[in-house]
């Protein structure tokens, strides 16, 4: 009982916190877990977007999730090779 | 009479999601609804030993879906509690023997015969797991308070959500001593992080293996706690959505009290 008295002292790490930081955290990461399908098809869509205004290099386009500690973000990277015209 | 649907799953195996079927289907029952209780754990039944119905099997849920039988003659009536009904998984087939398809077909059937359908999903969140929730009408996720079961549970609440359902969690064997003392999720903690509807907290309870062992109702023993709670979850369930959720509670010693007093635990 007096071993138990004085862990009361000492400050403890409770666990039970622990899963509970742990959780949210990977409940977070979870969501932000994009599938390769998911990846190809936005890839598409933003090409056919862009295509519309400027001819892009679409061999050395990339896109990519990137994650830091606080934010994530989507990156697309493109070479720009010419402004269409617009038609009228 | 158009029967409700009610699928139990969970994502992870392992944390109760069996005895919650079989407890909340024969606790709905005593409630005076007709109640079919469906194994869809195809290859790896189980729901027919914990209700002590394993010795009148003859024909499977496989058999109703493929057209070999009749619903009625699949449906085994539980003889201590009327209106009780258990349509067991197949043994021997695989789990892509069942469609979506068929399932919805055979789920129509059911409706017409039953107030309560109650699904017992596999764990995973493969084939079966489809097969169990394609003609949901209301979905309920089991969780215990550990850090992969409420993992699992978030990825399945998101897949039910995915198929309009509004799923509503139990969380499953609670140990508020353990709690209290900082070694196990509260309930709170654990709804906290998923953000769902609750239905019902269930303590741990060493009943519950005893009566899986005589293959006994959970629910028809006053004594036991985590029976009384899925008795509680049935009536919310049967329209008495304002009853109130009894919370665990751990009985205090007076060592506790007294340093709780001098501010030692919290």
């Amino acid at each position: 009982m007096l071993s138990g008295l004085f862990k009361r002292f000492t400050t403890r790490k409770n666990s039970r916190d622990d899963a509970k930081k742990r959780l949210q955290f990977s409940l977070i990461y979870d969501k932000l877990e994009v599938n390769d399908t998911t990846l190809t098809d936005l890839q598409q869509d933003i090409v056919d977007v862009i295509s519309k205004y400027f001819e892009i290099d679409t061999d050395s386009l990339e896109l990519k999730v990137k994650r830091d500690d606080n934010v994530s973000a989507l990156v697309f990277n493109t070479p720009i090779l010419h402004v269409k015209r617009k038609k009228a | 009479m158009e029967g409700k649907i009610i699928v139990v799953t969970s994502g992870k195996g392992g944390v109760g999601k069996t005895t919650a079927t079989s407890s909340i289907g024969a606790a709905l029952a005593l409630e005076g609804n007709r109640v079919a209780i469906v194994d869809m754990d195809i290859g790896l039944r189980n729901l027919d030993v914990v209700m002590g119905l394993e010795n009148r099997i003859v024909f499977n849920i496989v058999d109703v879906v493929q057209d070999r039988c009749k619903v009625e003659q699949a449906a085994i009536r539980d003889r201590r509690i009327e209106n009780l009904f258990l349509i067991p998984a197949s043994q021997s087939d695989n789990k892509d023997v069942l469609t979506t398809a068929g399932v919805e077909r055979v789920a129509r059937q059911l409706r017409s015969k039953f107030d309560f359908i109650i699904m017992d999903s596999p764990a995973g969140i493969e084939r079966g797991f489809e097969n169990s929730v394609v003609a949901a009408d209301e979905a309920l996720v089991v969780c215990t308070p550990d850090v992969s079961a409420v993992r699992d549970a978030d990825r399945v609440i998101g897949l039910l959500y995915a198929k309009s359902l509004n799923p509503k969690l139990i969380v499953n064997r609670i140990e508020p001593a353990r709690v209290v003392r900082g070694e196990m999720l509260s309930h709170e903690d654990v709804l906290e992080v998923l953000s769902i509807d609750l239905v019902g907290l269930v303590p741990m309870d060493e009943k519950v293996l005893i009566s899986s062992n005589t293959g006994t109702p959970l629910v028809l023993q006053n004594d036991s706690k985590a029976g009384m709670a899925f008795r509680q979850i049935a009536r919310r369930l049967n329209g008495e959505e304002e009853l109130p959720i009894e919370m665990p509670v751990y009985k205090t010693s007076m060592w506790h009290k007294i340093s709780k007093t001098f501010g030692l635990k919290q």
